[in-house]
């Protein structure tokens, strides 16, 4: 009975024992190993870091768990004098983050050592995109920022979904960091078009092969820019009279009747009794014609030449506004606005 | 008179810009075609002649003040078979002064010649004139009218000048935004000798083309 009750405890202690190892997350696994690490206890270490990272689905370590996880693995790994295991964490490090740098007020500068080496010779770049970018105007660009492990050449590509090149970005090396702007257009000078694309950042070995691949999708919507109103036309009020009433035209008539009459008396007046020459009924006609058209012109309404002008300047004026309305809705209906939406980075190829 | 003859010189030349413009205002030519006729009588007896003069006119201005100069030559050859055929040259200088805008006043002397073979007669005259504007058409077309008479007269033919006095009307035809402009105006005047030995009666009508001036 004794010894039935003794296996039965250790039965129930190993179940238990069992379960609560099963019910460890990779967080407080890879606590335990760090806690382990700085035991000094490295066998233990790296067991407990080599469970942390084994995790996936759920049970995986985020990103930044992870780097820590392999971080303290490869500093584990050197300390068990186990150097290829100790680059291959940081190897898997620097694909993961390949800015990452160790802290030197926690690993001794022969970890720090060994992962400058090891990051000098791997061939990755981390990619930062801004999760919105719009370009609206002329001028505007999305801006990618691109991290390298290390100095090595790269091509910077966007593509469609579907792998078709729309316009390379950049190709030529990369060291620390690398700006690399898109102005929203293909490599015709179009805009592009709504869709899926691909910002692709290829790392290139020594022998020029591609060693590794990001791709960050990128969506983008294409919005037409509103366009601006007509400028309303200026309102009749504003326009002043171009032209007067008419006048009666009597005066002018009488003026030249009076002219004429003056031709057909001087001689009588200056040279009494004096018939005068048939010539001057030539002065009279053309008086006489002069003061009929003189009486025409003056009934009908008479332009105003000052209210004229400043009305020619109110129309061009409204013309010239309809001319920048008409430039600026051209533009906009031929540039258009792009929201470029960037997703998560994606490693394509590892070496 | 070199000045304004370049002055003028450079009216004409000039392509249409403010040094133009500037010259013009202060300036105007005209040149034309008198047709005259000639009427002597004395005593019950007279004579007609006729023909052609050429005319030049410069006037130049300065605020409301003007100085206005002609000179006219013409050939007169007799309407009736007696009259002997003779040259007539005219010349006057005149100061203007004009108070109102449709009213100008001039005075001056004014030299008149008939040159016939044998003998000139040579008449001296100051006179007083009076010019009216009036427009028919405002900018286009105005009409004129404009009386004389001599405050003194001189004549190299005895008994001497009693007088003399004219007058004249006509027409300014002035194309749109140009300085160019035409007119037609007839003139008569009348000059006496003492004790109406005899009366001396021009009559001319004037075809004129012009430039510049107000």
């Amino acid at each position: 009975m004794n010894r039935a009750a003794v296996v039965l405890t250790v039965v129930v202690l190993a179940a238990a024992a069992a379960q609560a190892a099963r019910a460890q997350t990779p967080a407080e696994r890879l606590a335990r190993g760090i806690r382990a690490y700085q035991d000094l206890d490295y066998d233990s270490a790296a067991a407990a870091l080599r469970a942390a990272l084994a995790g996936s689905g759920r049970a995986a370590l985020s990103d930044s768990g992870r780097v820590s996880a392999l971080v303290y693995l490869g500093a584990t790994e050197f300390f068990r004098d186990r150097r290829d295991s100790a680059s291959a964490a940081f190897r898997r490090l620097l694909l993961i983050d390949p800015r990452y740098r160790p802290d030197q007020l926690v690993f001794p500068p022969e970890v720090s050592s060994l992962f400058q080496d090891v990051r000098l010779g791997t061939r990755a770049v981390a990619v930062s995109a801004p999760p919105l970018a719009q370009i609206t105007a002329a001028g505007d660009q999305l801006v990618v920022w691109l991290y390298a492990t290390s100095y090595h050449p790269i091509d910077v590509t966007i593509q469609r979904a579907n792998g078709a090149l729309v316009r390379t970005l950049y190709q030529g090396g990369a060291g620390d960091s690398l700006p690399v702007l898109w102005d929203g257009r293909a490599a015709g000078g179009a805009p592009a078009e709504s869709g899926h694309y691909v910002l692709r950042v290829d790392s290139r070995g020594s022998d020029g092969r591609v060693v590794r691949s990001v791709a960050v999708p990128l969506e983008i919507a294409t919005l037409r820019g509103d366009t601006l109103a007509w400028p309303p036309e200026p309102a009749d009020s504003l326009f002043k009279p171009e032209h007067g009433a008419g006048g009666t035209g009597v005066r002018a008539l009488i003026t030249g009747l009076a002219a004429a009459v003056t031709v057909i008396a001087l001689p009588s007046l200056v040279a009494g009794g004096s018939s005068g020459s048939g010539d001057r009924f030539a002065v009279v006609g053309a008086l006489g014609v002069a003061g009929f058209l003189g009486f025409q012109n003056q009934r009908r309404p008479q332009p105003i030449p000052e209210n004229i002008a400043a009305n020619l300047a109110l129309r061009l004026n409204w013309q010239r506004q309809v001319d920048s309305v008409r430039t600026e809705n051209a533009a906009r209906r031929a540039n258009g606005r792009l929201v470029i939406r960037a997703g998560a980075a994606r490693i394509l190829e590892t070496p | 008179m070199t000045a304004r003859i370049a002055a003028l010189l450079l009216a004409c030349t000039l392509p249409a810009g403010p040094l133009r413009a500037q010259v013009l205002q202060h300036l105007s030519l005209d040149a034309g075609v008198f047709r005259l006729h000639f009427r002597s009588a004395a005593s019950g007896v007279g004579e007609t002649l006729s023909g052609l003069a050429a005319v030049g006119r410069a006037r130049f201005f300065v605020g409301s003040v003007s100085l206005e100069t002609s000179y006219s030559q013409g050939h007169l050859v007799a309407d009736t078979g007696t009259a002997i055929a003779r040259d007539m040259v005219d010349g006057s200088a005149f100061l203007a002064v004009r108070p109102l805008s449709w009213l100008a006043l001039k005075a001056g002397p004014h030299l008149r010649a008939y040159v016939a073979p044998g003998s000139t007669e040579r008449w001296v005259m100051w006179e007083a004139h009076a010019h009216v504007d009036g427009s028919i058409i405002p900018g286009m077309l105005d009409a004129n009218v404009e009386g004389w008479m001599a405050v003194g007269s001189a004549v190299n033919v005895d008994p001497g000048a009693r007088g003399a006095r004219g007058g004249q009307a006509g027409l300014i035809l002035r194309l749109w935004r140009s300085p160019l402009w035409a007119r037609l105006t007839y003139v008569v005047d009348q000059a006496k000798l003492k004790n109406d030995a005899r009366t001396e009666t021009v009559e001319a009508v004037l075809f004129a083309v012009g430039l510049g001036g107000r």
